[in-house]
């Protein structure tokens, strides 16, 4: 029971196989396994083309599996409808972009509150949560303003606090500091740290090895096939 | 839900303030003309019923019969309907009032002044059939009529052209040389259906212009012939007894054509007022081309904003935004954009044809119609035109919305 609660995530002997039209397919992720529990910050790596953003996908449920099992949060995901995938990404999953993704003719609490919207929030309990997730990320008086007049590293902070506005089980931040200086990628990956120390769940996507070394543990996909899983730390080491 | 799907449209319309309003310009052209064109061909049907109601339409017009020759329907034939003939059928059921004219164009001189008028030798009753009113002196009577006096009662053209500021009445005037006394004048009626004067006319005894102003030729018969029915349900059943009676005192066997025409006042009212509307009609469908030109701009510029926000679709999409909402928000945009254009426009067609009757001196009726059309077509138009664009948006996969640049 206490093991079931504390796994986020369960993915077991998952596929995915692209089917193009004249018969021909491709097999971009091959029975990929593995767990992770409450409060954990892994790293998926891998080159581009080794299915690390279809696996993404999937565990964002923006996408479904071919075959296999994923459980998110002990909730099977593989047979979801449209509707119920995005209900429960706007329950218990937080998304944090490459591009940040801001709705630029908006303000900055606006677009921290949008996840909000689509759960029948109202506009004033809205505005309260999203200076109470713009606090967390220390934007405290840029509520008002629009992301065109912040820089890349705020955008990205407040694109942080919308994925944390709806209180998610996990966060999924896909390549984060990929349009960022190694400057404010180090401010962006430590304030995921301090989230990750107040018991957040971070899977992060990246190709940057510097940006994975925050993370403890790190899942490498090679050719759509899990080739590493373990900490950080530990990895290369058998090979030097 | 629905507060908040206005308000995001409302935002997102606000945020692209030009292209907004040119694309509301367009539905507002399209609503702004068809308003006008509805009451434009709704002030002519009412002008066309104006013109009616002066004449009168519980009247049957006899003429003389058509010339055949050779099968060939002519143009009208010779008088046939005798001063007799008419004063018979006075005593028919149903009717109310008869009279007859006999017509003259003639000059009418006073001192320096001559004018080009139409004279109409009637019977007092002509006053009642004709719907006019005395202005000024009095009609001839009955016994003027049998002695044929040379007396005239004149239109307000005659008057202004002839006399300008004196008084007419008592005055002289000379008809193809003959002196006519002018004894009343008529009050003003106003152009006539064609566009003709009906106030450049001289009314006089059919006698004394049989006597003075015309040819020798059946001196006792009518150019046309009037009979005013009791009531308008009744038109078919007097035409009947008129043709019965005339048929009668004409001698006409059976099989024989009529030598005179009955016209029912109330067939061409209805004749003019279809014309009037088919007019009202093709002004509509002409201006609602616009209408319909405004609402593919709609869908144009929606579905260039589906575009435009794809990446927006798809971060609503991750965020757990459902299919449904996401369609419901672009197809609130585009009926908020039809309904305020349409909107606008109603005002504005309102406005401006409110603004064309001053100018033009015309009442301008505000139909009720024209305004729930509008506003009910902007509203189709909205979700017409915005549902393709919408289900463009929903049907979006997030991952490439995503990633689209």
């Amino acid at each position: 029971m206490a093991d079931k609660q504390n796994t986020v995530i369960d993915v077991n002997d998952l596929c995915k196989t692209y089917f193009m039209p004249g018969g021909m397919s491709q097999s971009v992720l091959k029975n990929v396994s593995f767990k992770v529990n409450h409060g954990e910050f892994v790293a998926i790596m891998g080159h581009s083309g080794s299915g690390k953003s279809t696996l993404m996908n999937i565990l964002g449920c923006l996408d479904r599996p071919t075959s296999g099992l994923y459980k998110l949060a002990g909730q099977a995901i593989s047979d979801k409808t449209d509707s119920e995938l995005a209900h429960v990404r706007g329950q218990k999953i937080g998304f944090v972009f490459q591009n940040f993704n801001l709705l630029m003719k908006r303000t900055i609490a606006d677009n921290v509150s949008l996840p909000l919207i689509y759960q029948g929030v109202s506009e004033k309990e809205r505005r309260k949560r999203a200076l109470q997730m713009l606090e967390r990320v220390q934007l405290m008086g840029y509520e008002d303003r629009l992301p065109t007049q912040i820089s890349g590293g705020m955008q990205q902070r407040v694109a942080i606090a919308r994925a944390l506005i709806n209180n998610p089980e996990i966060i999924f931040a896909d390549e984060p500091t990929g349009n960022l200086d190694s400057k404010t990628s180090d401010e962006i990956m430590s304030l995921f740290t301090d989230l990750n120390k107040q018991g957040i769940t971070i899977v992060l996507v990246t190709h940057e090895d510097d940006v994975a070394d925050y993370a403890k543990r790190m899942i490498k996909i090679d050719d759509g096939r899990k080739v590493y899983d373990g900490l950080r730390a530990d990895y290369g080491k058998d090979k030097k | 839900m629905i507060g908040q799907i206005l308000r995001e449209a409302w935002i997102s319309m606000t945020a692209y303030k030009m292209r907004t309003f040119l694309t509301m310009l367009g539905i507002m052209i399209g609503v702004a003309a068809v308003v006008l064109m509805v009451a434009a061909g709704q002030t002519v049907q009412n002008e066309i019923t104006k013109t009616f109601d002066s004449m009168g339409t519980n009247l049957i017009i006899i003429g003389p019969g058509e010339t055949v020759s050779g099968g060939v329907r002519g143009g009208r034939g010779r008088p046939s309907v005798s001063f007799d003939d008419v004063n018979s059928l006075k005593s028919l059921k149903d009717v109310e009032n008869t009279s007859y004219i006999v017509n003259a164009a003639v000059q009418a001189v006073y001192g320096s002044n001559n004018y080009g008028v139409s004279v109409a030798g009637t019977t007092p009753d002509y006053l009642d059939i004709g719907n006019w009113e005395i202005e000024d002196g009095a009609m001839f009577t009955e016994h003027d009529l049998k002695t044929g006096k040379p007396y005239i009662v004149i239109g307000q053209t005659v008057v202004n052209e002839l006399f300008g500021m004196q008084d007419p009445v008592g005055k002289v005037l000379r008809l193809k040389g003959h002196p006519f006394t002018v004894i009343g004048t008529l009050k003003e009626k106003g152009d006539g259906l064609m566009g003709n004067d009906q106030d450049n006319i001289i009314l006089t005894p059919a006698t004394t212009l049989r006597q003075r102003l015309r040819g020798s030729y059946r001196p006792n018969y009518s150019d046309t012939a009037f009979v005013k029915v009791t009531s308008e349900d009744k038109m078919e059943a007097v035409a009947n007894r008129i043709e019965y009676q005339l048929r009668a005192r004409h001698r006409l066997k059976e099989g024989v054509a009529n030598d005179f025409t009955v016209r029912l006042m109330t067939d061409m009212v209805d004749k003019v007022r279809s014309i009037g509307m088919i007019l009202s009609i093709l002004l509509a469908s002409i201006a609602s081309i616009s209408l319909i030109v405004g609402s593919i701009g709609i869908m144009n510029m929606m579905l260039v904003s589906v575009t435009e926000r794809t990446r927006e679709i798809g971060t609503r999409k991750a965020l757990g935004a459902p299919n449904k909402w996401i369609m419901f928000q672009f197809l609130t945009e585009s009926v908020m954009i039809s309904f305020m254009g349409s909107f606008i426009g109603m005002i504005l067609g309102v406005a401006l044809s409110q603004i064309a009757g001053a100018v033009l001196d015309k009442a301008v009726p505000i139909s009720i119609w024209s305004v729930i059309i509008s506003v009910s077509v902007a509203v189709v138009v909205g979700v017409v035109s915005g549902l393709m664009p919408a289900i463009k948006a929903m049907k979006l996969d997030p991952i490439d919305a995503l990633r689209y640049q």
